[in-house]
């Protein structure tokens, strides 16, 4: 069998897994689209101030711009930083095909958990908050490209990380600093000049643009940089990431498993359970 | 080509710590090899070394007929790993994960028929990590063996296990390596173990091949010295010997006659090993 299928198998059992595990599931589900719900029913139908476009319909763009993100530069390097901590990755490395196949399935389960988030959220804002519908074209390449744009960093930065237990605490606080100065909660024109050119260096403030071109009328593109939505601009700068990504997480993810040991895991397993 | 593992001059140290000062060895295609020494002898490092984990610090290495260093997948599809500790995929079901990990091989074993083999049939629908310890060293062996490989490295297989398990372990490696001609090398510190099991032993002191040989040559080489005793004058004597017999002659003949409470005590072979391993220390 091939390694694409042998993956997606695998990251479809992943998704699996996770569903039978009803906390983790409520955990993930409740986390971005619980906030978003109770958002929506408190302060969603007044308009954004001096414009007639709905709260509700701003942050919808700005919700799935992060559920994106989140998943592919928080949730996936912890997994990753899980996945070898336990042995996991060892074991499929000392397995033929088993870095590529590992890599698609954890690609796998992400999209899935994407799509199942960016779903509810555009659901529960149509249903619940009034939203106006978006363009839907727009909407699905965005994400789709979004998506490739952080996942393949994602796992690089997975690499990256000494444990599992860190990861979230190194993790933590830039990603919340990147979603403030990033434009998706607030318009990025109210932030100093430097701030801006840092947030547009980011994948994270061009997910958000392209997602706000699909929601917001062109009566919005005064609180944008440059006063336009730059469509290309926006594939070139996501696309950019997801080639970068593509590039470094391989070899990233061959490093972090070539120093890897049965003795070595264990050692750390027991430096784990003492600390 | 008949040999699977050949090993020449292998050294490793850890920064200032050698840990193998040069070690031979040669294992022979179809082979059930036992690597035996106490905790702290170099064990997983060596049999970490010819997995392809670790680099060395000299000494040749073929595997296969390759370089574990340069070992690629079609190498790796050969070889079955049995790590000391494993703890991945706790989330997995039994059966899905032997099934899922098959699938990476072109010839895997029937997930059904190598669950029955290792006993793990009831556990099928089981959470890995909900499995007791000896249950999960058999699914690591399980996931060891699904690609039918030409090599199988066991790393301490049985440490953990109860009486029973051990004995039913023994005859799983027995079984494989008669029916399917698999080369195995296995490391433990068990001297009963590696008798039972092994074609041949390398007993591993302190990073050098102490001894090596099959179980019966070995009991010969490192046959210790045997304790006779008597009663002489009212007194109780004692003497060890390599030859227990001409003492015992030589007593008859001065007490010209049977010798108060002789008792000769040849040591068993585990207490041989130890004294080996003591002298080494
Ligand atoms: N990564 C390492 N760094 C430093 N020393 C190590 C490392 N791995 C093993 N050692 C040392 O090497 C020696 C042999 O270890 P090991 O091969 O695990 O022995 P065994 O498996 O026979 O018990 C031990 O003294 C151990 O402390
Ligand atoms: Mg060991």
């Amino acid at each position: 069998m091939n390694v694409l299928w042998i993956g997606v198998k695998r990251g479809w059992a992943e998704n699996l897994h996770v569903m039978k595990d009803r906390r983790e599931l409520v955990t993930q589900l409740v986390g971005t689209v619980g906030v978003f719900a109770l958002l929506l029913v408190w302060m969603g139908d007044k308009p954004v101030r001096g414009t007639d476009v709905s709260n509700g319909t701003f942050m919808t763009a700005g919700f799935l711009a992060f559920t994106v993100f989140s998943a592919g530069l928080m949730s996936l390097p912890m997994m990753i930083s899980a996945d070898r901590e336990d042995g996991t990755l060892l074991r499929l490395r000392i397995m033929p095909r088993g870095i590529p196949v590992y890599l698609v399935g954890r690609g796998v389960t992400l999209l899935c958990q994407i799509t199942v988030q960016c779903a509810l959220i555009l659901g529960v804002g149509v249903a619940v908050g009034g939203v106006t519908a978006p363009h839907w074209a727009t909407v699905a390449w965005v994400v789709a490209l979004g998506t490739l744009a952080v996942v393949p960093l994602g796992a690089a930065i997975g690499c990256l990380m000494p444990s599992p237990k860190s990861a979230g605490a190194i993790l933590g606080l830039p990603m919340m600093a990147l979603m403030v100065v990033s434009g998706v909660m607030i318009p990025v024109t109210v932030m100093p000049e430097v701030v801006q050119w840092i947030a547009q260096a980011f994948p994270l403030y061009w997910q958000g643009l392209g997602l706000r071109s699909a929601f917001l009328p062109d009566s919005m593109l005064a609180a944008e940089i440059a006063g336009s939505w730059r469509p290309a601009f926006t594939a070139a700068v996501l696309g950019g990431w997801a080639l970068a990504g593509i590039l470094l997480a391989p070899v990233l993810l061959r490093r972090a498993t070539r120093r890897e040991s049965g003795s070595r895991l264990a050692e750390r397993r027991l430096a784990a359970q003492a600390a | 080509m008949s040999t699977a593992i050949e090993v020449r001059g292998l050294r490793m140290s850890y920064g200032a710590a050698d840990v193998l000062r040069g070690i031979d060895l040669d294992i022979p295609r179809g082979e059930v090899f036992a690597l035996l020494g106490p905790n702290g002898a170099g064990k997983t490092t060596t049999i970490e070394i010819l997995e392809g984990f670790r680099g060395r610090s000299a000494g040749e290495v073929q595997v296969l007929g390759v370089d574990p260093e340069r070992g690629g997948d079609a190498w790796r599809a050969r070889l079955g790993m049995v790590l000391q500790t494993w703890h991945d995929h706790r989330r997995w079901q039994v059966r899905e994960l032997v099934a899922h990990l098959g699938s990476y091989y072109d010839d895997p074993r029937d997930p059904d028929e190598l669950l029955a083999a290792l006993g793990l049939t009831e556990q099928a629908a089981q959470r890995v990590g909900l499995l007791s310890g000896g249950q999960r060293r058999r699914l690591d062996v399980a996931l060891g063996i699904v690609g039918r490989p030409d090599l199988l490295f066991l790393d301490e297989p049985t440490t953990g296990f109860d009486p029973e398990a051990r004995q039913e372990f023994h005859r799983l490696i027995e079984k494989l390596a008669a029916d399917e001609g698999m080369t195995v090398l296995l490391t433990t510190h068990d001297l009963v173990e590696a008798e039972r099991l092994a074609g041949r032993i390398a007993i591993l002191v302190d990073g050098r091949i102490a001894m090596h040989g099959a179980p019966a040559d070995l009991a010969r080489a490192v046959q210790a010295q045997s304790r006779v005793r008597w009663v002489e004058d009212g007194e109780e004597r004692a003497r060890a010997t390599d030859d227990p017999s001409a003492l015992a002659w030589e007593l008859h003949r001065r007490f010209d006659g049977p010798v108060p409470g002789l008792e000769v005590r040849r040591p068993s072979l585990e207490e041989s090993y130890l004294d080996l391993v003591g002298r080494a220390a």
